[in-house]
């Protein structure tokens, strides 16, 4: 899925490949968006940081090494860097730079503080399918959240419905960056994704409410529904034939729901599966086989370990929690070492998410825990491999690794300046930068206060 | 005057030495430690020795001659620490938190509250200790929740250990809850909830009085006869009363009610604790809160702020830590993160140390016992690969008086039957049983 996104590499299904979104320089329908991001980077001064090591996103250490920032962009990374004439130069001495962050499960906005009745706007919970519904469209972008996310080098977000239903609806990924809208948040040229779930949560909610009720309900549910968008997306197909002739004809109704299906069929929206249980991860696979698309993330991948193998032939990133158990039963096999025993698969993907207002404060801490769970068992991982787990893995999975994810030249320059080794607890972002420009100084007190937290008093106290 | 209440009376009685023959007869030695005394004055001792005898610390210190035939541990050089006490959480009673037959931490019935023991639901093959005991927490303080009341009953300071061994004390302080989630149990207004409360005190205390009397009274609206037995030692001030409250209004009022009363209280959650610390200290109130809550979740929390525990501790307040999220009770085990993080955020190493290990055996009436590393104490001892704060270190040795324990559990017996995925002789089910 990510490959025919970004690269446009073949595909090897016995069925047909869909047309893709980036084919012939047209817009494929299925990717249309009526709500198109409006985000603008924040002007910004060209600036280099020097003598800092760098943990650049792709595996890469530098120690003393300089990363040159011209308009916005990565300009270029390296040991031996000459800082241009005229920008600004920020002794790093100490101190550690990587990409900006990446929570690739994030909730803020939908799920946002304060947190009540009239805010959850996270699960449209009236129905097993929701494929149809769009989590920006329940954004709240002045959730606070965004902001303590930003104070611990949070850059980029990919936000989801809840686990709910069998199909959520559409997710968003969005830059960390405060806007009076939503559209001023997202990410430009991201792909939507899809939120779906296996496993215990569909069943508990419509068990009693007219089914699935049981895991084999959920498979009938989410068969059934391909099987339609199948038959949804023949017939557009046909009626866009039609067109390009020059024959006649009004178009099909639209369905919402099975709109998001058929652009998952045609490559165009990226599938994410919160998915605890190794084998009914591998019965997802099978299913994504027998029609014909891509899965991009397992998430909250509890038991990935169990089938690390699987998930790497496939090509699936597994995103994962360091050490959360035990909350609910398919959480209970948990092990500390799970994105240790998945990265040790060769071509695999790990992914260390959040899930959590609080969590996706300190994602540096979760990836160095789970490097150090790795170690204790034998898989010895370096710091910079774990960051990526953060950084480039979470960019792969959400379709924007062309933008960002890397300390690359051309890239965006989504920036952590730490004050000390981000694998520390006691390391924290003295700056950060999105698309070059400084969004939070911990030393210099740039950072952005939301309305709700705004002339409140209490808030004057803290 | 809030603390080391039960050290005299019950807690000795109840404290269980572990019979463990093998550590009773022999003599386990330390050496090479930094070790972290955690007493009063917050000395580190490097390149120091600790000899472990009968399940106490027999001696500690620099120059400490080992006994021949004691087993040698070499800390090298590392890190040596009191187990660290959780001091809130649900361990024992949630062994699933979704499964309700698997967790017995909170209860909808609302006919008996104060009444209720966590003994009676505690689960003594939990594997959550083997768990937690692997992140080197040795002692934890097992809290009811007070489900659609006001209080939850008496608690349970076990050991990080499996069976009747675990329990250190069976039933000491009461849980109480007030502020906006008072509210909502009590009909949807905090003047509901504290009208409830002193309502449940004044009963309490009737039954303390005179238990016969109120026995045969028939008030309406009354405690039950169980739940004001169950209360009268906290409504007098014979127990410790935990209340979880957030807001500084609410705060505010809770040390109105000790005035009133004669309350041995202590705050859980607190959030906008560091508002009112001056008073706090002043009343000798210890707080138990969570390090990481900076979120406005609503208007009780709007001041949540990260720098919480060190505002507290500078002010003298007497601080500990728990989380109420995830790391509640199966990652009760993240401890050190909590405590690593309050100090990221300007809290003292050594008053952070102290939040993990003293200060709840203090709380809990065991601070003679427990809590550090003083000769004579009962040996809960860590040994560390590194800063215990650190979220890359990890415990190599856990002492639970001591006898050392092992630290393997279920994640680790599952993490090695996974780890070579490829086809063998038989399934995985045969491997690493």
């Amino acid at each position: 899925m990510i490959r025919r996104l970004l690269v446009g590499a073949g595909c090897l299904g016995l069925v047909a490949c869909g047309g893709g979104s980036d084919e012939a320089g047209e817009e494929s329908i299925w990717a249309k968006d009526p709500f198109p991001s409006t985000y603008k980077p924040y002007p910004s001064e060209n600036f280099a940081i020097t003598n800092a090591t760098i943990l650049d996103g792709r595996g890469g250490r530098i120690e003393r090494g300089t990363v040159v920032i011209t308009d916005g962009e990565i300009a270029e990374v390296g040991a031996s860097v000459r800082v241009p004439r005229g920008h600004e130069e920020i002794d790093a001495e100490g101190k550690f730079v990587t990409p900006g962050i990446i929570d690739l499960h994030s909730h803020l906005g939908v799920y946002p503080s304060p947190s009540n009745a009239s805010t959850s706007d996270g699960n449209e919970a009236t129905s097993p399918n929701t494929a149809g519904v769009w989590a920006e469209h329940s954004i709240f972008p002045q959730d606070p959240g965004f902001g303590r996310a930003l104070a611990g080098g949070v850059t980029s977000l990919h936000i989801m419905p809840g686990s709910a239903n069998l199909f959520g609806g559409r997710t968003v990924t969005v830059k960390n960056v405060p806007s009076r809208t939503v559209q001023g948040m997202k990410f430009p040229n991201a792909p939507h994704g899809i939120k779906m779930a296996c496993g215990e949560n569909p069943k508990r909610v419509y068990g009693g409410r007219g089914g699935p009720g049981t895991r084999m309900g959920n498979f009938r549910g989410y068969r059934q529904a391909w099987a339609d968008a199948e038959a949804y997306k023949r017939e557009w197909d046909a009626y866009a034939s039609k067109k390009e002739n020059g024959e006649g004809g009004s178009p099909p109704r639209r369905d919402l729901d099975k709109e998001t299906l058929a652009g998952v069929l045609n490559g165009d929206i990226l599938v994410h599966m919160h998915c605890y249980r190794g084998d009914e991860m591998v019965q997802v696979l099978d299913m994504a086989e027998e029609f014909d698309y891509e899965i991009s993330t397992f998430h909250h991948a509890i038991e990935a370990y169990k089938v690390a193998d699987y998930l790497a032939e496939n090509d699936v990133c597994a995103a994962v929690w360091a050490d959360w158990w035990g909350f609910k039963l398919e959480a209970y096999d948990s092990v500390r070492a799970n994105a240790a025993l998945v990265a040790n698969q060769p071509d695999s993907c790990v992914v260390i998410h959040s899930d959590d207002p609080t969590g996706v404060q300190r994602l540096n801490q979760e990836a160095a825990k789970a490097m150090a769970d790795g170690a204790a068992i034998g898989i010895d991982i370096a710091p910079e491999q774990a960051i990526t787990w953060i950084t480039r893995n979470p960019a792969r999975a959400a379709g924007i690794l062309d933008q960002t994810g890397t300390l690359e030249e051309g890239k965006d320059a989504d920036i952590v300046l730490w004050d000390n080794d981000p694998f520390s607890v006691y390391a924290r972002p003295q700056r950060v930068y999105i698309d070059g420009a400084l969004m939070y100084d911990r030393e210099e007190g740039v950072e952005p206060v939301f309305d709700f937290e705004l002339g409140q008093s209490a808030r004057e106290d803290a | 005057m809030t603390m080391l209440r039960t050290i005299l009376t019950s807690a000795l009685a109840a404290i269980s030495v572990l019979s463990m023959a093998s550590a009773q007869e022999g003599i386990v030695a330390i050496t090479n430690g930094e070790l972290h005394m955690t007493s009063p004055d917050g000395d580190v001792i490097l390149d120091g020795t600790i000899l472990m005898r009968n399940g106490r610390i027999a001696a500690v210190g620099r120059d400490i001659d080992i006994p021949a035939g004691a087993q040698v541990i070499d800390a090298g050089g590392n890190p040596v620490t009191p187990g660290f006490f959780a001091s809130q959480s649900g361990i024992g009673l949630t062994e699933i938190g979704a499964v309700q037959e698997a967790n017995d931490v909170s209860t909808d019935n609302d006919s008996l509250s104060a009444a209720l023991r966590a003994i009676d639901g505690f689960n003594y093959d939990s594997s959550v200790f083997d768990i937690t005991r692997a992140g080197g927490i040795t002692r934890a303080y097992v809290a009811p929740n007070a489900g659609e009341t006001l209080f939850g009953g008496c608690g349970v300071v076990i050991a990080m250990v499996r069976g009747t061994e675990a329990i250190t004390e069976e039933c000491i302080g009461q849980t109480a809850v007030l502020g906006e989630s008072a509210a909502r149990r009590t009909g949807g207004s905090r003047q509901a909830a504290f009208a409830t409360f002193r309502r449940a005190l004044d009963d309490a205390i009737l039954y303390d009085q005179d238990p016969d009397a109120y026995a045969e009274s028939d008030h309406h609206n009354r405690l039950s006869v169980e739940d004001a037995r169950g209360l009268a030692p906290a409504a007098t001030g014979e127990e410790l009363l935990l209340i979880r409250v957030e807001g500084a209004s609410d705060i505010r009022r809770v040390l109105d009610l000790q005035e009133q009363y004669d309350l041995d209280l202590v705050l859980v959650g607190a959030t906008e604790a560091y508002r009112l610390a001056d008073e706090l200290a002043e009343a000798g109130i210890p707080v138990i809160v969570n390090p990481l809550s900076n979120l406005p979740s609503n208007f009780e929390q709007m001041g949540a702020t990260l720098t919480n525990a060190a505002r507290l501790a500078e002010a003298g307040v007497t601080v500990s830590f728990f989380d109420d999220g995830i790391g509640y009770t199966h990652n009760a085990r993240l401890l050190p993160q909590l405590a690593g993080n309050a100090v990221a955020n300007g809290m003292t190493h050594a008053d952070a140390m102290r939040a993990v290990t003293l200060t709840p055996a203090e709380i809990f009436g065991l601070g003679r016992e427990l809590g550090t590393l003083e000769r004579g104490k009962l040996a809960d001892i860590v040994v560390w690969d590194g800063d215990p704060f650190e979220v890359t270190v990890r415990p190599t040795h856990v002492f639970i008086e001591g006898e050392e324990t092992s630290l393997e559990n279920r994640q680790t017996k599952l993490a090695e039957r996974y780890k070579d995925l490829k086809r063998a002789e038989r399934p995985l089910q045969y491997r690493n049983q």
